[in-house]
């Protein structure tokens, strides 16, 4: 109970920090699928139109634009995660209050868990806004039944990689300044997972792909979606996804917890 | 004029101190490198998807070259360019204000556009190198072949597009004087004119209103005519007119940016707010 009440003071103190800035709610709910639209313009100089027959070969969709505006609104939880909880106890720093966290009767793991909670929430904000833009005005096609199997496998992707990130805001107590390994991060997940192109069209980004969750999720996110499939075509998917789930989270709270109690040995919590 | 051998030995300090600052992070130097690489491979692999090859007749049709490898690899050279506008110079400012320096740059006895210059000869630099590796990664992984006839009036064309963009990054860090969070500003920005610059697609085959819009933007014209040039695509205008707008675009950016630059600084020193954040 005590626990859930400090989560809850930790989401409401995040959450009265980024309502200051309401216009970055806007600009993360517009701008990433304004990204998308250089895909859909090259697209139609290089096909003449909104689908292709070879890209159906590779994905079983002719329909790139949708292919596209999914890999940009699942990979807006990735993104926030991978900045938000990855950098969350680095912003603790710039603001001069995580001696006082570190230093108060609560676990900072359990901080971390409200982080990442508000995390969630503003990330959702974000992809619905995303969302509403993609099928109102974009004409990408959700069904209402769609909404549930989606969520199940959005849910398995998020606790696995929301293990990393925890791990990752460990590593920021320690080495301080994380931003070139959250960056090269990004970048991991940006060229070799299905964000915005078929990895099978190159060998290697298709064998360096299967090793990234996010892969899985979006070829199962797309399949529901564009290909209609049932969630019970996709147990092993599930299955998959579940396991490294396990695998994630558990290796982040431990490396988390060997962190902090590392960075406490050495003394430099207070340092920049 | 006998003040001049003064500023240029400012520009030129200015531009060495940026590349000690730069050279220190050496780890984020080799990344500013690979950044562009990792950010232009999908938009390559994604049209080999599409296409289904190289080749798209479509393309050739629009454009008057069929190989989409060059078209894009070419197009996007220039999103370095904006970069360095948007982001090198625009964001000049805001980084002295993080390192605590703005006030002492600002109480020396140079006029602005001398640390402005100074500023834009090292992103010039950097953004050159960053482009040159750029383009040796692309022609080892792709392998592209290009006019050798169209590489001298294309470095002309690309200097006159650079200094209306220096006109262009003033404004951007102009703008940070006052709105301070300027990365939204540069942001915004960068995502609206990456839509509307026709990188990895022609001009035709934008909306009409986004192609009326790209013709204020510099880097519209030296993509087209750089790919133009070397490769042979075909111009919706003239040559002369082509550098005739690109070089009253110069003027205007350059005026409006210093204008800008000129206002925004006053306000901010009248309202007191330079060393806020």
């Amino acid at each position: 109970m005590r626990t859930l009440r400090v989560i809850k003071a930790e989401v409401i103190k995040t959450m009265k920090i980024w309502l200051t800035y309401p216009i970055m709610l806007l600009f993360w709910g517009i701008f990433p699928l304004m990204w998308v639209l250089p895909f859909i313009f090259q697209g139609k100089a290089f096909v003449g139109g909104l689908e292709s027959e070879s890209f159906k070969n590779l994905t079983g969709t002719a329909n790139y634009l949708s292919f596209v505006l999914l890999g940009a609104i699942i990979s807006t939880y990735i993104f926030s995660g991978l900045w938000g909880v990855g950098n969350a106890l680095r912003e603790e720093t710039y603001w001069g209050t995580l001696e006082y966290m570190i230093v108060s009767p609560t676990h900072p793991l359990i901080i971390l868990v409200g982080k990442t909670v508000v995390e969630f929430l503003y990330a959702s904000v974000v992809v619905f806004i995303q969302s509403l833009i993609a099928v109102f005005i974009l004409g990408l096609r959700v069904g209402i039944n769609q909404f549930l199997p989606v969520a199940l496998i959005v849910f398995l992707l998020l606790v696995g990689f929301y293990g990393l990130a925890i791990a990752l805001a460990g590593f920021t107590l320690l080495i301080k300044e994380v931003h070139g390994w959250v960056r090269t991060l990004e970048w991991v997940f940006y060229l070799f997972s299905p964000i915005r192109y078929p990895v099978e069209i190159n060998p290697i980004t298709k064998t360096i792909s299967l090793l990234i969750p996010l892969t899985y999720a979006l070829v199962a996110v797309r399949a529901i979606i564009l290909l209609n499939k049932s969630v019970l075509d996709l147990t092993k998917t599930l299955l998959l996804l579940g396991l490294m789930d396990v695998l994630f989270l558990g290796t982040g709270i431990l490396l988390f917890t060997y962190l902090e109690k590392q960075t406490r040995k050495v003394g430099t919590i207070a340092m920049h | 004029m006998r003040r001049l051998p003064g500023y240029l030995r400012a520009i030129w300090v200015e531009n060495i101190k940026e590349w000690k600052l730069e050279l220190a992070y050496k780890a984020d130097f080799a990344r500013s490198l690979v950044d562009p690489i990792v950010y232009l491979l999908p938009h390559l692999l994604y049209g080999i998807a599409i296409v289904g090859g190289r080749s798209s007749p479509y393309l050739e049709k629009l454009s008057g070259s069929s190989d989409i490898i060059t078209f894009v690899i070419l197009g996007y050279i220039f999103i370095g360019f904006l970069n360095m506008a948007l982001w090198a110079m625009g964001f000049s400012l805001r980084k002295e204000q993080y390192y605590g320096t703005l006030e002492s740059v600002f109480a020396a006895p140079v006029p602005r556009w001398v640390f402005a210059l100074g500023m834009a000869a090292h992103s010039t630099l950097h953004q050159s190198i960053i482009i040159v590796f750029q383009l040796i990664i692309m022609y080892i992984i792709f392998t592209f072949t290009v006019k050798a006839s169209g590489i001298f009036p294309s470095l002309v064309l690309i200097a006159i597009m650079i200094f209306a963009l220096y006109g262009f990054g003033m404004m951007v860090a102009a703008l940070t004087l006052i709105f301070k969070q300027g990365w939204l500003v540069s942001e915004a920005l960068s995502s609206i004119m990456m839509v509307i610059t026709p990188i990895a697609y022609p001009l035709g085959v934008l909306p009409v209103f986004m192609q009326k819009a790209s013709l204020f933007i510099p880097s519209t014209y030296g993509v087209l005519g750089v790919r133009h040039f070397l490769i042979g695509e075909k111009l919706p205008f003239s040559l002369p007119v082509m550098f005739l707008r690109l070089f009253l675009l110069c003027a205007i950016w350059i005026t409006f940016g210093i204008l800008t630059f000129h206002i925004f600084d006053k306000y901010t020193r009248r309202q007191g707010t330079l060393s806020t954040y």
